[in-house]
């Protein structure tokens, strides 16, 4: 067992130190940071947040209701002009940036004039001018009417088939669950390739047959695995902190993220996929990494396999439109595609409870079954130097 | 004490027998030395004394009773085929290594600076081992063989690569193994290493074991086999002769076995042109003894098997 911490400390600490980790894991937070700034830098400096007008010819607008609007230290100012042409001066004079006209049939016909110099207005400005519009229509309701008025309703899908329910408040909380696949699908990807690369490397180093005469090979593949595991956690670590700093950042900004609720129960189903899935990658790729003579080689091997595993990203359009088709649903149970289409699946809508437990409990029968497979021919190719393991001579490993 | 003890070692590939009932013990404090042509199946031995293959038949017994995983870790080996992290530095590469034979980490950072000051790698031990000559990675490889004091010591080729300096220093190292009570377990082609090196020797030949026993006792055994001559004349194609070459103005020649040396001063003496200024018998070197044996294919003199 010792021995097994060990080859997983060696691991962990040669993987995160190499240049390749290190730009792959600090890429994510550098794009996030971008993105944020990004959003920070239009915010400052593409809007225009002076004051603006309006005319009120409905007779609908009450002025004083500003003082209720939310955010009051970013309030952009709201004046109200009696007719047009006072407004158009005012505009002209710089002191308003634009001016709605809301025309005197509005409430039926919903028709409003904005007039402005530039012909643009910045998003708060017009947003604030909504709010005012929205808060003097149901001003004359009883106050929690009011307020249910002003905040819609709060819809909540029971999903019958599943069991399942889930808010449906903003885009962000359809998308961050895909982002939570593709993060996890991608971390497993990058973690099993790495794995393929250990054990290629130690054969191509001659490194195997010194390292078992000091370690079983269930204990140096073991430790391989975990080393490499910490490392792809120790990157999952680094992406969730940059996402949720970055959407701590954003939201302030950016109204849907303010929305965004973890997915809790998606997460959990994800990380309950991940393992198995990981031993399984992990293990076709100790299996490749064992059987050819250099790290190229098994490269080209794997770069084949791992279009099969991403096979669920290329259906995808028959995903999205009917998640319940045969071939999607089996593609949820079989066990190289299962993790991501069952991520996905969730992700977007729901999947029937039976077939997340079927499709995981193959996943990890498949996982296990690997895990044998690949000790077997681990112990076959390992000493076997500048040839590829015959399928002979694997079979013959297999049969013990 | 025996710290080796092979049983009627065999193991087959395939349609080709490797090792075929290979006997022999190695004792403490003894330098030994598993000798054998290419493909002999000396490799394949040394694999399944250390249960990196499963023999078909036979036992190994190492250190009193069959290997287990802490007896691994009194066992140092340096394979033929070496290997050392390219990419990763020496320091560390030899640390670790120690670490996972049961060494504590802090131990091994104290010992690992004499090594590497006695094999002049003290000023690289911060490069990668890509970086190092091929003798330097072959001494960094012994480093890793011997940092964890093992009590057994498998070598195989150790001395492969090495300048005349650094096999002098191998052999010195390995002398004070030997001192100390290590046993050592050396498989080489490398005769004169032998001579010079080790107690006992067993010589495999198409898995089979050939030859058994202390270098002397094989060498007395083989005497009368070889004789040495100084004069003029053809000396080529002379009839039950193995071998014929020419050393230091003298001509050395290997005698099959059960050729007579009488016979040979006779027809030596008979032919034409051929002058003798010197005929004696030569005790004959591991190394005509190595291929005397080869070439034959046969099985030794009676009595030199264990």
């Amino acid at each position: 067992m010792h021995n097994l911490w060990l080859v997983a400390k060696n691991e962990y600490r040669r993987t995160v130190l190499r240049k390749a980790f290190l730009i792959a894991t600090l890429s994510i937070p550098a794009a996030i940071l971008v993105l944020v700034g990004l959003v920070l830098v239009i915010e400052r400096s593409g809007q225009d947040n002076g004051p603006v007008g309006y005319v009120d010819d409905a007779g609908v607008m009450d002025e004083s209701l500003q003082a209720t609007l939310p955010d009051p230290e970013e309030r952009v100012p709201i004046y109200a002009y009696p007719d047009k042409e006072a407004a158009l001066a005012a505009l002209q004079r710089g002191e308003v940036q634009a001016f709605f006209v809301l025309s005197e049939g509005y409430p039926a016909s919903l028709a409003t004039e904005l007039y402005t110099l530039e012909g643009s207005l910045g998003g708060r400005a017009w947003e604030q001018f909504d709010d005012l519009v929205r808060a003097s229509l149901v001003a004359g309701y009883p106050e929690e009417v009011q307020q249910r008025l002003l905040d819609g309703s709060e819809v909540t899908v029971y999903d019958v088939g599943s069991g399942r329910q889930f808010s449906e408040s903003g885009i962000a909380n359809i998308i961050l669950p895909i982002v939570a696949a593709a993060f996890f699908f991608i971390a497993t990807m990058i973690a099993s390739g790495y794995m393929l690369e250990a054990v290629a490397r130690e054969k191509e180093n001659r490194t195997l047959e010194v390292l078992v005469t000091s370690v079983t090979p269930v204990q140096l593949i073991a430790g391989k695995t975990v080393g490499l595991l910490g490392a792809v956690l120790t990157q999952l670590a680094v992406y969730a902190a940059a996402l949720v700093v970055g959407i701590a950042v954003a939201s302030p900004f950016v109204p849907e993220l303010q929305q965004v609720v973890v997915p809790w129960g998606f997460l959990g189903m994800v990380v309950l996929l991940f393992f198995p899935a990981y031993l399984l990658f992990a293990a076709i790729m100790v299996t490749i990494g064992a059987s050819v003579t250099e790290m190229e080689q098994g490269q080209q091997v794997a770069g084949m396999l791992n279009l099969l595993f991403m096979a669920p990203l290329f259906v995808l359009p028959l995903l999205l439109e009917n998640s319940t088709h045969p071939l999607i649903v089996g593609m949820s149970l079989f066990p190289i595609t299962s993790f991501l289409t069952l991520s996905l699946r969730w992700g977007l809508g729901s999947v029937p409870v039976w077939q997340v437990a079927l499709g995981w409990g193959l996943l990890a029968a498949s996982a296990v079954a690997m895990v044998w497979v690949a000790a077997r021919i681990f112990r076959a190719g390992m000493l076997v130097y500048g040839q590829p393991l015959s399928a002979k001579a694997a079979w013959a490993a297999l049969r013990g | 004490m025996s710290i080796v003890e092979v049983s009627h070692l065999a193991k087959r590939f395939g349609q080709t027998q490797a090792v075929d009932d290979v006997s022999f013990e190695v004792g403490q404090g003894e330098i030994f030395g598993l000798l054998g042509p290419n493909g002999a199946g000396k490799t394949t031995t040394i694999r399944m004394m250390l249960d990196i293959f499963r023999p078909d038949a036979g036992t190994v017994r190492i250190l009193g009773s069959a290997l287990d995983e802490p007896k691994k870790q009194r066992i140092g080996y340096m394979p033929e085929e070496r290997g050392l992290y390219k990419d990763q530095k020496l320091e560390p590469t030899l640390i670790y290594l120690a670490t996972l034979k049961g060494m504590a980490e802090a131990a091994a950072r104290e010992r690992l600076p004499g090594w590497l000051k006695r094999l002049d790698l003290w000023e690289h031990r911060s490069k990668k081992v890509q970086a190092l000559s091929k003798g330097m990675q072959q001494k960094a490889q012994l480093i890793a063989t011997l940092l964890h004091e093992p009590d057994l010591i498998i070598v195989d080729e150790p001395f492969a690569g090495l300048d005349p300096v650094n096999t002098r220093l191998i052999e010195q190292i390995f002398e004070e193994q030997r001192h100390a009570g290590k046993c050592i377990l050396m498989s080489t082609h490398q005769m004169h290493q032998v001579e010079a090196l080790c107690d006992r020797i067993v010589l495999i030949n198409a898995g089979r074991t050939v030859l058994y026993g202390p270098v002397g006792d094989v060498k007395r055994r083989f005497a009368g086999n070889a004789v040495v001559l100084e004069g003029q004349g053809d000396f080529a194609g002379l009839p039950g002769v193995l071998e014929t070459r020419k050393e230091n103005g003298s001509w050395h020649l290997a005698l099959e076995r059960g050729v007579d040396p009488q016979a040979l001063f006779r027809a030596l003496a008979a032919r034409e042109g051929v002058k003798l200024e010197r005929f004696a018998l030569e005790e004959p070197s591991l190394d005509d003894i190595f291929v005397q044996v080869v070439q034959e294919g046969a099985a030794a003199p009676e009595g030199s098997h264990a």
